[in-house]
């Protein structure tokens, strides 16, 4: 890993970077989904992963950063365009579902949705 | 008219139709006990009635196929005339009615086999049984109440009270015909051993009607055993037959008998085995010496039965096989049959002497006259033997039912109760007269006109002179004696009866006073069947009928000729029509009648006209009456080398069975629970149940752990997503590691 | 290629092609449209948003037979729908129909139980159909792109539905742990998508597989090269799976299943364990399918960013067979098989054994819902080995899973509509409370025998037709793999007997809880329990319509 992390410093700015990048988003928001009490730093959480896979789609689909490699074409951007869209929908209604807890469980604290279990 | 059809109709029609009065009867008797009551005397009496309308109307058929064969084989025709000397087979239809299984080349079928022999036979057993019939509708009068039993032991002492059975009388009566027509018309010896040991059934139903006598059961127990006894010869007798012939139908042994014994036909020590095999049965149904002693004991039963089935029709079945089966029994054979007939006429006649129970005068007669027709028929005398079969059913019958008619007068069997009685009871004493003289065999051998017995004991004396003739050692000389001497010992027990019971002065005055004429239904039959006997032996004027016409016609091959025995060959057996030269009819003739006279003179100077006393007689021959008033020791002598030793084993091995069987088996059933339930507990209970237990448990334990899983924490279950991925992960890289490596 | 050729293209494709072919969907989006737009219009506000969603399912259910009719369903051609985004075959035919149908019979459902008169109708509806559409959209994707966006369209109306009864706090807590459960993993699929996207290059299942194949991975593993590159694809793949084993409540991703079972309603419930199931595992057929057996396909026409005409891009050899797809995609199928195997063997395990404590009796079904998907995964594990030596056996694999799918569906709905009328006339859903019913709701309980037995997998009943299907395609395969899963299927349906007839005998042979009221069910919801149970009896007395119409289906996924 290290090895790898050096070579990539030393290398012009290229697909591997970028998937660097998206990888910590990635890591960054499934840690904050486990570790975070609040339900709004939940759904950060979930922002932060889907923005992880985003970055990666469009390095992905990068012509420029993929040269002759880019085979996936206006895939890659597409994809997303669509993710950002879904995000935002699901987001919405995240915050909705959110709402509704904090209106019958009195607090966004996920730890008092302990009711169901077994 | 094609009689292949009509005749087998005809007789069978004539056979089943008491089959369906037995039906009728038993299932109608048993109806009513089904519902708790017995049979009412009403519907009782009807069962009587349908019976008899059964027997009558199978007489009818039997009159209606004798007819018909008549008018097909006209008498006289078919005789083979002279002597050809040549295997001829008499006109006969023989097939199956209903085949029953086969089994390889044993063919059980219901079959019958008709010919002149057969239908004469169905006529008169038909008409006995139909007479018989008529007979009990007034003799078995008191079943038709409530019976008061003074003869049997009860427990308290009194005499046993119970409802009549008059149907059951019947009952067994028609099942008895049935069974005996069906030994008549058999087309088979398996067939007719089935019919012979159902007659034999139904004779032990009939002598034991009175069940709760014991003496009227042990009787019946006693004549089923003994004839059990010779049938057991009888089945050596049928299987070697069938293992060297092939089969049993008689319409292939006869041919088969008539090649010679070495071109496919059977050994000639084969034959000898089969004949006495076969003879064994018949010395068991026909109660010749040794196995006689079940006959005078079977008069327990109710007189018609004596009548029918011991005197005229079940004692005939083994004259009768010995007759149909002739062709199977060779010189050495006859010979045998003829010295055991001898044995017995002789013995039987010499016990008579002595009996004071009147039936069993008449059954020691009955067991001497069936020793007379094995003698004829031993000595060659086919037809003469068979002649004597018929005449003596009608006179015996006659006999048994005159005397019936007594016991119902005077209520008592014993002949020293009795006296004088023909004053009171004319009808039954010259009906009686009659029948003694046709036993006796009178007539006037001159003129050749006389009772029916005249005819056919004249007919077995004068083959027996025959046979004397041509076998002149001196031992064959007695097989002529003896029946001269049995026929003088006849004449003399059976005029002591009729003297005893009708004539002198009453011994007993209560029962005379008591005595009354048998009612119409009793008497009439009387006078049938005396006719008959006195003219059964008769020629019909103006052609050819007559029974010994009749038999004639229905001789069987092997019988038309002089034969010599082979292991001994010395023994001739004389053709039947050399007894009727002259040279030979004329001595025998004289000789019978003037032994008959003899008997006749010595009873009438003894218990008529008192000249010899008789206690004077028996005084001075005591040992010789000793001997025979015990009836020759024979059921004792039995009792001693067979009862007792049977009984004595019996008992050995039910010890054996007591002490050591049982208890072995107990033991092993103590054991066997003990384990099985050691196995129980210790498998069943412990290991396999123990185990299901467990592994149902820990399977609940683990489902119920598991619901652990599901803490209801968001945040781990974020965290199982991570982990789960990673866990996932790093297996799937382990794989391929391996893979790789690989 | 011209920018004006590109719109015709476009529009041919569209309008010729793929349209025609969408038609179901086609309504349900405007049934949606109607739904949300009728409460502006006065005359359209007063009428009942049942007949909306009623007219627009049935539409769509009639339109979902295939143009060609259902004689000919077995030679119908692979279509690819909307430059390659969907894919129009045989089960899309299937699944349109079951989807199709199970929402008929769920609008009819909420109807009879008063569901979608509570809260808003047209709200319901509208996410009903919205759920329905992403479950058609999963059924025939074909494209990374349309796998995520059916699995988000199908799964974010669900996190309402299990939430929607207001003022409920283990409603809200359910739709709480189930959304965010859901988008965690969506995001994670998400991921995976985006590096299997990158690692082959293209976005397009069947070419995905064809680069697949093209990688020698026998040749990388055997030389042990380029393992960066395969352990991404191990990654990725898994990543993927990751997304869909949420979907199917698959073990360790199934935390969600029973928390929104229990929490949401009776009826929503059902439409959990029956639509997305059946969707997630039609996604799955695609998604392994197109790694195991790609087909031949022409290219997405996306545009080119490259200005030369003549400028090609990877194309797709002319014919599938000039490369040998067997032998280079050998160790995919082995992992797709083994990974999908054991999920398949723990996942059906863990859910017949926790379901033993259970007291709530959706959540019973919840965990009964996680076994069956186990034993639904099983056939597509064969799928997976046989797909490269012998395509009739992987065929029967597929009929089999749709006959199993068939089958659950009847069996699943009459368990959840019992439940639903039962929690109306009785108001609880504790399977305590549900003793001696035997007595008071005869046929309803006579219905729950024959369910549970179904489920239970008990001939004369449909569910043995479906396990009987799936176990005969496992035991035919004979590969020690499959035969292992059979040994462990069989072992946990024996298993399940347990907790199947708790329910049985409670409602049986248990004396009448002293705290029940007396129970009033009204004629109709008994008539629609029996109308559903009845297919049970039918379908194994008659299996040949469904049998035949799985088997016409799976034909042709095969070259």
């Amino acid at each position: 890993m290290n090895f790898l992390l050096a070579n990539l410093l030393s290398e012009p700015v290229g697909v591997a970077h970028y998937m660097v990048v998206g990888a910590v988003l990635f890591t960054c928001g499934i840690v904050c989904m486990a570790t975070k009490r609040n339900a709004l730093g939940v759904l950060m959480g979930v922002e932060l992963v889907l923005n992880g896979a985003n970055i990666n789609l469009i390095a992905m689909g990068s012509p420029y950063l993929q040269g002759e490699n880019a085979t996936l074409g206006l895939d890659g951007q597409l994809m997303a365009l669509f993710v950002i869209v879904l995000a935002a929908a699901e987001a919405a209604v995240l915050l909705a579902i959110t709402l509704n807890f904090y209106n019958s469980a009195g607090s966004v604290d996920i730890d008092q949705a302990d009711q169901l279990r077994g | 008219m094609d009689l292949q059809t009509w005749l087998p109709l005809l007789l069978g029609l004539a056979w089943l139709l008491p089959l369906a009065s037995f039906a009728i009867v038993s299932i109608g008797g048993s109806l009513p006990q089904i519902q708790g009551h017995h049979a009412s005397y009403r519907s009782q009496k009807i069962a009587g009635v349908v019976a008899s309308a059964a027997c009558g109307a199978s007489f009818l058929l039997s009159l209606l196929a004798m007819a018909i064969w008549l008018t097909n084989h006209p008498l006289g025709a078919e005789h083979p005339g002279g002597h050809p000397g040549t295997a001829h087979a008499p006109p006969h239809y023989s097939g199956d009615f209903y085949s029953l299984a086969s089994f390889g080349d044993l063919h059980l079928a219901i079959g019958y086999y008709i010919d002149t022999l057969t239908v004469t036979m169905f006529c008169m057993v038909t008409l006995i049984a139909t007479c018989v019939h008529v007979y009990s509708w007034g003799y078995m009068h008191e079943e038709l109440a409530d019976v008061v039993d003074n003869e049997v032991a009860t427990r308290d002492g009194k005499a046993l009270h119970r409802p009549g059975r008059y149907h059951r009388f019947f009952q067994y009566l028609s099942l008895f015909t049935f069974s005996m027509l069906g030994v008549v018309i058999a087309g088979n010896l398996a067939m007719v051993f089935v019919f012979w040991e159902l007659v034999g059934i139904c004779s032990y139903f009939l002598i034991g009607f009175y069940i709760e006598r014991p003496s009227a059961t042990n009787a019946a127990n006693k004549a089923f055993i003994v004839n059990r006894v010779g049938d057991f010869g009888m089945l050596i007798g049928l299987m070697t037959l069938w293992s060297s012939l092939g089969t049993l139908h008689f319409d292939q042994i006869f041919p088969q008998l008539a090649e010679p014994a070495s071109a496919g036909g059977l050994s000639y020590p084969l034959l000898v085995v089969a004949g006495i095999g076969l003879f064994c049965g018949c010395i068991g149904k026909s109660a010749q010496f040794p196995l006689h002693t079940w006959l005078p004991d079977a008069m327990e039963g109710p007189t018609p039965v004596s009548a029918l089935v011991h005197s005229a029709t079940m004692v005939a079945a083994g004259v009768y096989l010995v007759g149909r089966c002739y062709p199977i029994f060779v010189p050495e054979v006859l010979l045998v049959i003829a010295v055991v007939g001898a044995i017995t006429l002789a013995m039987a006649a010499t016990i008579a002497i002595t009996a004071v129970d009147i039936k069993r005068v008449l059954a020691y007669s009955t067991i001497s006259q069936l020793g007379y027709m094995m003698l004829s028929l031993g000595l060659g005398g086919w037809v003469a033997g068979l002649f004597h079969l018929i005449t003596h059913a009608f006179f015996k019958s006659l006999l048994f039912l005159c005397s019936g008619s007594v016991i119902h007068a005077v209520h008592t069997n014993d002949l020293r109760e009795m006296g004088g009685l023909r004053k009171k009871m004319p009808w039954t004493a010259y009906t009686m007269l009659v029948g003694c003289l046709a036993i006796i065999g009178a007539g006037v051998p001159a003129w050749g006109i006389g009772f029916s017995g005249f005819f056919s004991k004249d007919a077995i004396l004068e083959q027996a002179w025959s046979f004397a003739g041509a076998n002149p050692a001196p031992v064959y000389g007695l097989l002529l004696w003896v029946p001269v001497a049995g026929a003088m010992l006849t004449a003399l027990y059976m005029f002591r009866l009729w003297y005893l019971t009708f004539a002198g002065e009453p011994r007993n005055a209560d029962r005379y006073a008591h005595a009354h004429e048998s009612p119409l239904s009793m008497i009439a039959p009387l006078v049938l069947l005396a006719t008959l006997a006195v003219s059964i032996g008769w020629v019909w004027p103006f052609s050819e009928l007559s029974v010994t016409s009749l038999l004639e016609q229905a001789r069987p091959a092997g019988t038309q000729e002089t034969v010599q025995g082979e292991w001994l060959s010395s023994l001739t057996i004389p053709d039947e029509h050399l007894s009727h030269a002259p040279e030979i009819q004329v001595p025998a003739g004289w000789t019978t009648f003037s032994a008959a006279m003899g008997g006749l003179l010595l009873a009438t100077m003894t218990y008529l006209w008192k000249w010899l006393r008789a206690e004077e007689i028996r005084q001075s021959f005591r040992p010789i009456h000793s001997f025979l008033w015990n009836q020759w020791w024979f059921d004792e002598l039995y009792d001693w080398t067979l009862v007792k030793p049977t009984l004595w084993l019996s008992r050995f091995f039910a010890s054996i069975d007591h002490w050591l069987i049982d208890p072995l088996v107990h033991g092993i059933t103590h054991v066997s629970r003990l384990v099985a339930r050691l196995l129980d507990s210790l498998l069943d209970r412990r290991a396999i149940d123990g185990s299901l237990h467990t592994l149902a448990d820990q399977t609940w334990n683990t489902g119920l752990s598991l619901r652990q899983l599901q803490s209801g924490s968001l945040r781990q279950y974020v965290l199982f997503l991570v982990a789960g991925t990673l866990g996932l992960f790093a297996v799937a890289s382990l794989y391929w590691k391996f893979a790789v490596a690989g | 290629m011209t920018f004006q050729s590109l719109v015709d293209n476009l529009v041919n494709d569209t309008l010729q092609v793929s349209l025609p072919l969408y038609w179901p969907e086609m309504v349900l989006c405007a049934t949606i449209v109607l739904l949300l737009l009728a409460r502006l219009i006065k005359g359209f506000s007063r009428v009942d948003p049942f007949l909306y969603a009623i007219v627009g399912t049935i539409a769509a259910l009639a339109l979902s037979a295939p143009t060609d009719g259902f004689a000919t369903l077995d030679q119908l051609q692979r279509t690819e729908l909307f430059t390659g985004m969907l894919v129009y075959d045989g089960v899309t035919v299937y699944l349109r129909l079951v989807l199709l149908l199970f929402a008929v019979l769920m609008v009819v459902l909420t109807k009879l139980t008063g569901l979608a008169d509570r809260i808003e109708g047209q709200d319901f509806y509208v996410l009903l159909l919205g759920a329905t559409l992403g479950m058609c959209i999963m059924a025939s994707a074909n494209h990374l792109m349309t796998i995520f966006l059916g699995v988000e369209m199908a799964s974010v109306p669900s996190y309402v539905l299990v939430g929607i009864l207001r003022g409920r706090r283990r409603a809200s807590e359910a739709a709480l742990k189930y959304a965010i459960f859901g988008a965690g993993a969506a995001g994670v699929m998400l991921y995976g998508i985006s590096l299997l996207a990158g690692l082959l290059g293209t976005a397009h299942l069947p070419t995905l597989g064809l680069q697949l194949a093209q990688l020698d991975l026998p040749g990388m593993i055997a030389e042990g090269q380029e393992l960066g590159t395969l352990a991404a694809l191990v990654l990725a793949g898994l990543m993927v799976g990751v997304g869909l084993a949420f979907k199917l409540s698959a073990v360790p991703f199934h935390f969600w299943c029973p928390d929104a079972f229990e929490g949401g309603t009776a009826e929503v419930a059902g439409f959990l364990s029956v639509a997305s199931k059946a969707a997630a595992l039609a996604l799955l057929v695609r998604v392994t399918l197109a790694v195991c057996a790609p087909q031949a396909s022409p290219l997405p026409q996306t545009a080119m960013l490259s200005e030369d005409p003549t400028a090609t891009v990877v194309t797709t050899p002319e014919r599938s067979s000039e490369i040998p797809l067997d032998t280079p995609l050998a160790p995919v199928r082995t992992y797709v098989a083994l990974f999908i195997g054991i999920v398949a063997a723990v996942t059906c395990t863990f859910g017949n054994l926790a379901a033993f404590g259970q007291t709530n009796i959706k959540r019973m079904l919840a965990y009964s819902t996680i076994a069956h998907a186990g034993y639904m995964m099983m056939p597509i594990a064969a799928v997976a080995l046989l797909a490269g030596s012998s395509p009739e056996g992987a065929e029967q694999a597929v009929a089999s899973l749709l006959i199993y799918l068939g089958v659950y569906l009847f069996m699943n709905l009459a368990a959840f509509a019992i439940i639903a009328f039962l929690r109306n006339a009785i108001g609880s859903e504790e399977i305590e409370d549900y003793g001696g019913l035997i007595s008071s709701a005869p046929v309803v309980t006579a219905c729950m025998v024959v369910v549970m037995a179904s489920l239970l997998g008990i001939p004369p009943l449909a569910g043995f037709l479906g396990k009987f299907a799936a176990f005969a395609v496992l035991a035919q395969a004979g590969t020690p793999l499959t035969l292992t899963l059979l040994v462990i299927a069989g072992l946990n349906t024996v298993v399940s007997l347990v907790y199947y007839w708790r329910v049985v005998q409670t409602m049986c042979l248990r004396p009448e809880p002293a705290t029940r009221g007396p129970l009033t069910l009204g004629l109709t919801p008994v008539v629609y329990v029996v109308l559903v149970t009845l297919p049970l009896f039918l379908l194994f007395l008659f299996p040949a319509p469904l049998t035949n119409l799985a088997r016409d289906a799976a034909t042709q996924l095969f070259p």
